[in-house]
């Protein structure tokens, strides 16, 4: 150790002395780093995998469904001024029949060029091949159904479109940026089992659709600079004669949504949660700091005199501080990487986005160092300003004993009954309120953490419970192909084992408001409606009005209008009938965000009377596989979504991602908690160690002079638990707002055990840390501590 | 006549193994009498505090016999030596030890609330010299008035022996003289057995008996003829 200068051999035998102290807030500060290095890790990862498979799979950047243009039009779109690329193609829902299922299954069935890659949306092939142009019966499916299904190529599997039977046989699997999440019409959610994508033959899919030398589905790539909006002005404009639908961006193509709403919540994530970390941190390292401070007074007046000046002694306290932080910052980056790598696998798995990997690059770690600094010196500063202001006499004269005074006459009166022991305790904690603050506001965070924790997974599962149990309480939901003559309902009605038929109309229409302007569907509830109802924040069930909007609070805020504003409401497609609406209602739906209307005041809005797009049904449960099988029979069928599956389905969704992030949050906070009690308990029986000393030689048990150290624990405990729960419940109910995205409201939900088990959980954990600490009573050097100076 | 407080004989204490050993005591063997005030005289590590510190069951032997009265206390159980201390033993530190957080008076009462007879905390500050501080946190005192609540904390149960470590070491002249009288006034006015360490030959005149130490063993034992008064002293 000859090269080590001294002071820094003294640094290192002193932290190999201090290495519990070490291991607290190295933990606190490896949890921030964690989150950190993994979620900014993630954030960068996921961005940079979509947008390499955006560009290289040439996403579109603008669709538009069409009735019926003719192909010749292809070529006028192209030519529109920001647009690089068009494909233009047959695209419907179909139902499928698996060989071996009676559930009917769906797919959107997507046309291929017969001759070349899709210019837009290209094809990944994962497997197999692609399919032959001249043989139209081979076609791809999507991974994730083939996947969730157990297909391969070589099955085969009946396509039902407008009713009629097609046999067709998968030759590939593949993926596109297109569907990265494949979700059925009128469904919230993917449900792979359910729901696939099925590419085939232009040529086939037009005669099954009926779209001979015309396309229903535009995709346009823009040049990088083109303006979006004006490019679907044009779009619209061009589409119009032939029933045009209204051309729509990325932010209401649902799978690039989902995948944006993802990145959104990694972003909060990586942006939210670290700094809680890091406070917490900073103040284990202000607290272990201050006290080695203390401890070493005599030391750092002796450098003094020796002639060691300001900074070297502050910078030497300071390392402590950074060595503390490196070390946690290195085993947070660790494991950050490494959960990284476990949560890029789930992504992987979910998302099928090709090369997604986890790959954080030297500016994530860098960062986490610099903040881990950043933290570790703050948490110092304190302590250095201390040790650098010490007079060097001062230092190295006896101290003086800390100056006590009495408390008030009222405080003193209830002391004067307390025995002295206790009053040691009060007078300590009312002496150093900053110092008692601290613990209490640390082990208060810790707590509060802990409870906000909690709160992810009540949150889902009120999410879960009130979509598929107080809003949605159908059995199944059936979509029709195109709005439908209200006289589907009752070929519906007549299918086996339906007991109850409830409409709705799904349309999408542009909302505007001053200057702003939101796309989204208009929904069409009927009065009274008992099968799918639109609920309020009390969840009671909300009627919406035929002279007026209901609006989400998610659209009522992107439109910033309140009750009683008027919005401009235009039809995306049909008659592009146009209406000025009152908004009469804002709810606040945890799914999705939505618009809604009196069913039949729609219609007349729209032009378009007495049609439907969806009905609710209820089921008598016996006849489910007789119901299945008749209702693949009706052409305007197109999807059948069971409300038990959809509900499964949301589950695991949940589960696989926020779901995780609940479970290591939970963790994380578990352990700062531990770390906050744990080096609370351990600084106060340091500073209490002469005391405690003493009481033992005046003829204390061991367990009498603990009480000492377990009274003044237990007190800050005492004031720290309720200011846990009110923290808590402040930081829970923001960090839900904060977690909001555009498909999912986080209710904030709690419950007793939420607060009670984190109270719990907080209170033992700084029980069996002081439990543990109290050890160093027993093993007090009564000699030594007392023969001391300080 | 009263049997000896302490009987020491043969009392070995060896700190650490091997090559790292040092032996602090060397076969010391002593008595003292019940009442007397022995002071230990003896310069740095020649062993008088360890033998003090084995004497009020802060440390234990590693050979040979301590007894105080019939109590072994190389020997006792924790909880047998946690009694001795609390209703036997007062302790003098050079270095006070008095809780900063309780005035003079509770520092006092902390001792009186446990033990069997005390006195009350105000007569052992009047011993002192203290009862017009009493109500004074430690930080309010001056180092001499520290040392006497010790002192009054330490006599306040009446214990049988006081041990006092240097009392006087962190102290100047004049008031190392008002804590020596604090701890005479003690042994004669309550009759307890004291033992007193110092570095000063001259303290070592109000004595009964000087025991004289170097590496690890007694020396000499001297009976003073007289006790001077500490006010006669002058070093």
């Amino acid at each position: 150790m000859g090269f080590i200068p001294p002071l820094d051999r003294k640094l290192l035998r002193d932290l190999s002395r201090m290495k519990m102290q070490a291991a607290a807030v190295g933990a606190v500060l490896a949890c921030g780093v964690t989150v950190f290095v993994m979620a900014t890790g993630m954030y960068g990862s996921l961005l940079s995998a979509r947008d390499g498979y955006y560009d290289s799979s040439r996403m579109a950047d603008v669709a538009a469904g069409v009735v019926r243009a003719p192909d010749s039009l292809t070529r006028e779109l192209a030519q529109l001024p920001g647009v690089r690329a068009v494909e233009t193609r047959i695209s419907g829902v179909g139902l499928l029949d698996l060989p071996g299922r009676n559930e009917p299954v769906s797919a959107r069935l997507v046309s291929l060029p017969p001759d070349r890659e899709p210019r837009v949306n290209g094809i990944v092939l994962r497997e197999g091949r692609m399919p032959n142009p001249a043989r139209d019966r081979e076609v791809l499916v999507n991974e994730a159904f083939a996947e969730a299904n157990r297909l391969a190529p070589g099955n085969r599997l009946g396509a039902l479109i407008y009713g009629k039977r097609r046999d067709v046989e998968i030759v590939g699997i593949a993926s596109s940026p297109e569907f990265v999440f494949a979700v059925a019409p009128g469904a919230l959610l993917p449900e792979p089992e359910r729901f696939g994508v099925v590419w085939m033959g232009r040529e086939a899919l037009g005669r099954a659709f009926d779209r001979d030398g015309a396309f229903n589905d535009v995709q346009i790539r823009l040049e990088p600079q083109a303006n979006e909006r004006a490019v679907i002005d044009s779009v619209d404009r061009l589409l119009a004669r032939h029933g045009g639908r209204g051309a729509f961006g990325r932010d209401r193509m649902l799978s690039a949504q989902f995948l944006a709403d993802e990145l959104a919540s990694l972003k909060t994530m990586a942006s939210i949660l670290p700094p809680f970390f890091l406070a917490v941190a900073i103040f284990l390292l202000n607290v272990s700091l201050s006290r080695l401070v203390a401890t070493e007074r005599a030391n750092i007046g002796l450098l003094k005199s020796f002639g060691y000046g300001n900074f070297p002694i502050g910078f030497h306290y300071a390392k402590f501080a950074l060595s503390f932080s490196i070390l946690g910052a290195l085993l947070g980056m660790a494991i950050g990487h490494w959960i990284g790598l476990v949560i890029a696998d789930i992504y992987a798995s979910v998302y099928r986005i090709p090369d997604l990997r986890f790959e954080a690059g030297p500016g994530v770690y860098l960062g986490a160092l610099a903040v881990a600094a950043v933290a570790a010196l703050a948490g110092a500063t304190q302590a250095v300003i201390r040790a650098i202001r010490l007079p060097p006499a001062a230092a190295l004269a006896p101290p003086a004993p800390t100056g006590f005074g009495r408390l008030g006459v009222m405080v003193e009166s209830a002391a004067a009954k307390l025995d002295g022991k206790s009053r040691m305790v009060a007078r300590r904690i009312a002496r150093f309120p900053r110092r008692s603050a601290t613990t209490v506001l640390g082990i208060a965070l810790g707590m509060a953490l802990l409870i906000t924790s909690r709160h992810f997974p009540l949150s889902m599962d009120r999410i879960i419970e009130v979509t598929f149990g107080v809003a949605q309480r159908m059995d199944v939901m059936v979509s029709f192909s195109e709005s439908a003559d209200e006289a589907i309902l009752r070929d519906v009605a007549r299918l086996p084992g339906v007991l109850s038929v409830e409409p709705l109309r799904s349309s999408d229409v542009i909302f505007e408001a001053g200057s702003r302007r939101q796309r989204n569907s208009l929904i069409g509830v009927p009065p009274g409606a008992q099968l799918n109802r639109v609920l309020d924040e009390n969840l009671d069930a909300v009627q919406p009005r035929g002279d007026g909007l209901t609006l989400s609070q998610l659209i009522a805020g992107k439109l910033d209008v309140q009750l009683g504003d008027k919005v401009r409401v235009q039809a995306a497609d049909g008659h592009r009938a146009t209406a000025e609406l009152p908004v009469v209602a804002i709810v606040k739906p945890y799914l999705a965000a939505s618009a809604y209307m009196e069913l039949s005041a729609l219609g007349r809005m729209l032009r378009e009377p007495d049609r439907v797009t969806a009905a609710y049904l209820l089921l008598d449960r016996t006849q489910r596989d007789a119901f299945g099988a008749r209702a693949k029979e009706l052409p305007t069928i197109m999807a059948v979504s069971f409300l038990d599956n959809a509900r499964e389905s949301m589950r695991k969704l949940l589960e696989q991602g926020s779901g995780f992030f609940a479970g290591m949050f939970v963790v994380f906070s578990s352990l700062m908690a531990a770390g906050v009690a744990f080096s609370s308990a351990r600084v106060t029986l340091a500073e209490q160690e002469r005391d405690l000393a003493t009481l033992r030689v005046l003829g204390f048990s061991r367990s009498e002079a603990s009480y000492v150290l377990l009274a003044e624990l237990g007190a800050l405990l005492l004031m720290a638990l309720p200011l846990g729960a009110v923290l808590g419940n402040v930081l829970s109910r923001w960090l839900m707002s904060q977690f909001q995205t555009e498909l999912f409201v986080f209710p904030y939900v709690t419950s007793a055990a939420a607060y009670g088990e984190s109270a719990l959980f907080v209170a033992t954990a700084v029980i069996a840390a002081t439990l543990l600490v109290r050890r160093g009573v027993d093993r007090l050097d009564l000699v030594g501590v007392l023969k001391s100076r300080d | 006549m009263e049997s000896p407080v302490f009987r020491l004989s043969g009392v070995h204490k060896q700190y650490g193994e091997g090559e790292a050993a040092v032996l602090a005591l060397r076969g010391v063997d002593f008595t003292v009498e019940s009442g007397e005030l022995v002071v230990l005289l003896g310069p740095s590590g020649s062993g008088k505090s360890t033998l003090l510190n084995i004497l009020g069951g802060l440390d234990r032997p590693t050979a040979g016999q301590a007894l105080f009265r019939d109590l072994d206390l190389a020997t006792a159980g924790d909880a047998e030596i946690t009694h001795y201390r609390r209703h036997h033993v007062g302790f003098v530190f050079q270095f006070y030890n008095l809780i900063a957080s309780l005035t003079a008076r509770e520092n006092v009462e902390l001792v009186t609330e446990v033990a069997d007879d005390p006195m009350p905390a105000e007569e052992a500050l009047a011993l002192v010299g203290l009862a017009a501080r009493s109500g004074h946190f430690p930080a309010q005192l001056s180092g001499g008035e520290q040392q006497r609540v010790a002192i009054a904390r330490a006599i306040a149960k009446r214990p049988t022996v006081l041990l006092c470590d240097e009392p006087t070491g962190a102290l100047d002249v004049a008031t190392g003289i008002r804590v020596i009288e604090a701890i005479i006034e003690a042994n004669e006015r309550l009759g307890t057995t004291t033992l007193l360490i110092t570095h000063n030959a001259d303290i070592a005149q109000v004595g009964d008996r000087v025991v004289r130490f170097a590496d690890g063993a007694i020396r000499s034992i001297e009976t003073n003829a007289q006790r001077r008064k500490p006010s006669e002293l002058n070093w």
